[in-house]
């Protein structure tokens, strides 16, 4: 399309035609095909977002029309609302401490696996499933199963003679448990990790070892370094993803962010705040602030990567 | 070479075009049959369904049902209002329908009484609840009341007698210390831990005397209450009566994961017509109660509520068919026998007698309850403020953990509950 389109222009300057006009006809089936897309886009993406920025600048409740409020949402958000600082303490613990333990489970499983052992497919096949599940019902049935006062988890425990608590419904754990879940699924990270390890030299390994580094050595030394492109890619994704969390909370805790809102994920809060209390206005203005922080943390990474991200050269 | 916008590239982009928008789009003109909208389960659906059936073939137009869960069916109704596209017949709760009636959402129904709501023999307390401003916009689908959910078959086991509507808080702290004793099914408490229930501080505070939110909309309880109700179920947690915090936190709000259901507390607090969901799924036998007392002979707690009320959309087209299926519902013996006590006690005189008969033994309980409630009875409540389903949740269920994990003491508890309340409840109302 594009070497076409190329073409087109060079005819089209050749026989002095506008080069919009010939473009336009050149194209014209193609975005004609792309109108679908063009109306998705414009209709149920662009369009949305721009009235959500909008929103946040007003008191909307779905039933009545839209009051402008100026920044109001705003200031109320940093001034006066504990549960938006509870569900900022709550997702910046799940971002922090899920990210780094998914990221090396990921490349944990994805170096063993890396191995050249038979039947790889299958095993990776496998390890992706937990992602594939997702959060369902099933999902969040299983996890109560799991981390229950009379659960799986206890039943080991007890076996050693410990009586563990009831995980999931005790504010001191229950997010952790959102954060093994999270763990849990670490298929996609570990796939794009696999690839990565797979585009490593095997004759930096071999030339290591001719000069007697230890397994240990290699790892740190050759398999990290290379590597942090990849790292770099899936900490921000991952990142992206900790940080937009809903569905794992939302099930398990009935939406409620329960016990003592220590589940309370930003997200869910939103979503309370839209539509469990018809705050359209207020919870506009959480989702931009949402993305403003995404976009800083992306930005953030962007900018140190340079100190610790090397590309082949 | 160029491309060459022909013809038949035309037609192909064209229709995939046209079929992308078909599929994207409702295509409302093509539908002249009401639309009905409710929250509910299966069991609910599929009588709803029965009574379409019914009203279809007596020759009328045809209803499209849509069913949900609460919690989506917020959310969904009020965006198809905003959108301009609401059902004809909509589902509505008492603690919405002040808010839909006075954004106009919802119509008034009192031209269309006499004509073709046949009202005559309608309980007067379960019309007036369907009002507001004096003007008719809901029609009660049954009354129910708060009732305690009981395990009678957990009862029989401990070997303590199920109490009668005579029992009191302090009758409780006895089942407690029964069930303590009894030690049944691995600890089995005597009841559920209260503190976080909106009805069960309701009915509490109506029996000292006070509403949990007055006519105007401001709070009722002042913090000395709220700290003797933090208090009282402190101490029973503290005895071991009730479920611990961690056992309690179990309960996310569905019927399945109830204290009852996992078989934690040989009591819940729940709603008369909830004892048909709340039996289908247990294998032990249930019953239900009033809610204990504050001290022997002090009624007034309860009071019969429209468990749920049909209404009519603001922006329907065809007002008098939606309301002619309403009138269907509500005073056809047939339509009344499929439709059971699954929505509430009827309100129709008749339509009870006719049903009566035909009940099975859980829905008999549930209607001589709401029956036979006596000095238990008190006057209907104004509809709540709009906030109050906002301090439920976000306020009293979390401070209720918060006290029962130890993270706040029950004075503390208490102060903040007022302060907090009447801060959400400004905030709403400005």
């Amino acid at each position: 399309m594009a070497v076409r389109g190329m073409e087109a222009a060079s005819q089209g300057v050749a026989t002095g035609n506008s080069i919009w006009s010939r473009a336009w006809q050149n194209h014209a089936p193609g975005y004609l095909f792309l109108l679908p897309w063009f109306i998705g886009f414009f209709g149920l993406t662009v369009g949305p977002i721009i009235t959500s920025f909008y929103l946040s600048f007003t008191d909307f409740d779905l039933l009545t029309p839209a009051e402008w409020v100026g920044v109001d949402n705003y200031v109320r958000m940093f001034t006066n609302d504990r549960s938006f600082a509870a569900s900022m303490r709550v997702t910046f613990f799940f971002v922090l401490f899920s990210v780094p333990l998914k990221l090396a489970f990921a490349l944990g499983v994805a170096v063993l696996l890396n191995r050249g052992m038979k039947g790889l497919p299958l095993y990776r096949a496998l390890f992706y499933l937990p992602s594939l599940l997702g959060a369902s019902v099933a999902i969040a049935i299983l996890w109560r199963q799991i981390f229950a006062a009379d659960g799986l988890v206890n039943d080991v425990l007890a076996i050693f003679g410990i009586q563990g608590p009831s995980w999931i419904s005790n504010p001191n754990y229950s997010l952790w448990t959102l954060i093994i879940l999270s763990i849990w699924q670490f298929g996609s990270p570990m796939i794009i990790f696999l690839a990565g390890l797979r585009q490593i030299p095997q004759d930096m390994y071999e030339a290591a070892s001719l000069d007697g580094a230890s397994k240990w050595r290699q790892f740190v030394k050759i398999t990290l370094p290379l590597l942090t492109p990849v790292v770099f890619f899936n900490a921000i994704i991952q990142t992206i993803e900790a940080f937009k969390s809903f569905t794992p909370a939302f099930i398990i805790s009935g939406g409620t962010g329960a016990p003592i809102n220590s589940t309370l994920f930003y997200t869910l809060y939103l979503y309370n705040e839209a539509f469990s209390f018809f705050r359209m206005g207020y919870a506009s203005a959480l989702a931009w602030f949402l993305l403003v922080l995404i976009a800083c943390f992306t930005a953030f990474s962007f900018l140190t990567s340079k100190y610790w991200v090397h590309y082949d050269d | 070479m160029t491309l060459r916008f022909d013809r038949r590239q035309f037609l192909m982009g064209s229709s995939a075009l046209a079929a992308a928008i078909a599929a994207g789009v409702n295509p409302a003109w093509a539908q002249n049959a009401l639309r009905l909208i409710f929250w509910g389960g299966q069991a609910r659906a599929d009588r709803t369904n029965g009574v379409i059936d019914l009203f279809e073939g007596a020759g009328n137009p045809g209803v499209e049902s849509e069913f949900l869960s609460w919690n989506d069916y917020w959310p969904k109704l009020a965006t198809q209002v905003a959108g301009g596209t609401a059902p004809d017949v909509i589902q509505m709760d008492y603690r919405f329908i002040v808010e839909y009636a006075t954004r106009n959402a919802i119509a008034p129904l009192d031209d269309l009484v006499g004509d073709v709501l046949k009202l005559d023999d309608f309980d007067a307390d379960q019309l007036e609840g369907g009002k507001v401003d004096g003007k008719l916009y809901g029609i009660s689908l049954g009354a129910n009341s708060v009732a305690m959910l009981v395990n009678k078959t957990a009862f029989e086991e401990a070997g303590i007698a199920v109490p009668d509507m005579s029992w009191t808080y302090e009758t409780l702290k006895e089942i407690g210390e029964g069930f303590k004793a009894a030690n049944i099914r691995g600890g089995m408490r005597g009841m559920s831990d209260g503190s976080g229930s909106e009805p069960m501080l309701d009915n509490w505070i109506r029996q000292r005397g006070k509403p949990l939110y007055t006519p105007e909309g401001k709070l009722g309880p002042s913090v000395e209450d709220m700290v003797e109700w933090f208090t009282m179920w402190n101490e029973m947690r503290d005895a071991g009566y009730i479920t611990d915090a961690e056992t309690t936190a179990l309960d996310t709000g569905a019927p399945e994961v109830s204290m009852v259901a996992l078989n934690k507390a040989a009591m819940i607090p729940s709603n008369s017509n909830q004892l048909v969901i709340h039996q289908s799924i247990n294998p032990d036998v249930l019953t239900i109660n009033s809610y204990p007392r504050i001290a022997p002979g002090v009624g007034g707690g309860h009071y019969r509520k429209p468990s749920m009320f049909f209404s009519v959309a603001g922006s329907s087209a065809d007002k008098a068919a939606a309301a002619a299926f309403i009138n269907f519902c509500i005073t056809d013996p047939e339509a009344g026998k499929v439709l059971g006590v699954e929505r509430g006690i009827p309100c129709s005189a008749a339509v009870r007698d006719a049903i009566a008969p035909t009940l099975d033994e859980q829905s008999q309980i549930a209607l001589n309850f709401v029956a036979n409630l006596g000095d238990l009875l008190g006057p209907l409540p104004s509809s709540p403020p709009n906030a109050a389903g906002e301090i439920d949740t976000s306020l009293l269920r979390v401070l209720s953990q918060e006290v029962a994990f130890g993270g706040r003491s029950a004075q503390d508890a208490g102060e903040f509950f007022v302060f907090e309340a009447e801060a959400i409840l400004d905030r709403a109302a400005s």
